[in-house]
């Protein structure tokens, strides 16, 4: 069956790119700002709604030892996993783009 | 500035606070029954609604924090299942949702509150009526229950009319109130029908 977050929206994308760097929320944001060159900017309660989300699949988990007032997120083995598949449909279909082109 | 209104549309509570807002205003204070502190504000603000299901309190401690971060002001909700009333000084970031998703996630949240209160007042309503929802929604007079009340006259029939008044209230309020919650479940479900419409 296929799975509620694929394919990945943007914001799932972006996030989950993000954290192959362990992040806390605001640095999230303010790194998948710079990624994606200041079109996606995430708010509040987007950022907070798709890390409960993310964390509920077991794709981002808190980062354990660290502290602070902030949870530190990481993206886990099988966020990782999903990424791969997100990348072969997207390689499938850029190649798309250029035989079709 | 002190004002007291009572909402049960919580879109329309959010474009009311932020109409008085633009007045100049900020608000300090929201209380638990539809009264509202407001005072003078030189810098423009904003105020966002969002409703949250109950949660654990590090879930809780989270969600604030992570509002917090981006510059929102907690005025009022709690973990157990509550609408939070969040404001910042406006400066081009203004919504909490920024992508389609999260907005139909909202709707999914909003119809589940509105069911909920409504269920409610539902149940307040089906056992004060012995089950008559609809005597309880439209038949006013069988909420006084002062023996021939309704055939007193003059001076003395308004007199128990209005001693009694506050306590038939007690009795056919829930059932409006239940009315108008499930109004706005409708509501907020064709909303999410039509966000996710519209988005997916």
């Amino acid at each position: 069956m296929k799975h509620p977050l694929l394919p990945l929206s943007e914001t799932m994308h972006y996030i989950l790119l993000a954290l192959k760097q362990p992040l806390h929320g605001y640095a999230i944001m303010q790194t998948v700002e710079q990624m994606s060159e200041g079109t996606v900017i995430l708010a509040a309660g987007t950022l907070y709604g798709a890390i409960e989300n993310l964390s509920k699949h077991g794709w981002i988990a808190p980062v354990p030892g660290e502290t602070g007032r902030r949870k530190v997120y990481r993206i886990t083995a099988d966020g990782e996993r999903v990424l791969a598949i997100e990348r072969r449909r997207l390689a499938h279909l850029l190649a798309l783009y250029e035989t079709r082109d | 500035m002190k004002k007291r209104k009572w909402f049960i549309n919580l879109l329309k509570e959010e474009k009311w606070l932020n109409d008085r807002l633009a007045e100049g205003y900020a608000c300090r204070r929201v209380g638990s029954l539809g009264g509202y502190v407001f005072e003078r504000s030189e810098r423009p603000m904003v105020i966002r609604l969002d409703y949250q299901r109950q949660m654990s309190a590090e879930k809780y401690e989270e969600y604030k924090g992570t509002y917090a971060d981006f510059g929102w002001t907690h005025l009022k909700g709690s973990r157990w299942g509550s609408v939070q009333y969040w404001q910042k000084p406006a400066d081009g970031r203004d919504e909490i949702f920024s992508d389609a998703g999260s907005q139909v996630a909202f709707y999914q949240r909003l119809t589940h509150y509105a069911l909920t209160t409504a269920s409610l007042f539902f149940i307040y309503t089906f056992i004060l009526f012995n089950g008559n929802i609809f005597a309880a929604l439209f038949d006013i007079k069988a909420s006084y229950l002062t023996e021939g009340l309704w055939e007193m006259e003059g001076a003395m029939f308004w007199r128990a009319f209005l001693f009694e008044t506050p306590f038939a209230m007690l009795r056919f309020l829930p059932a409006w109130i239940f009315g108008l919650a499930i109004v706005m479940a409708l509501y907020s479900y064709f909303q999410y029908v039509k966000r996710k419409k519209e988005y997916a």
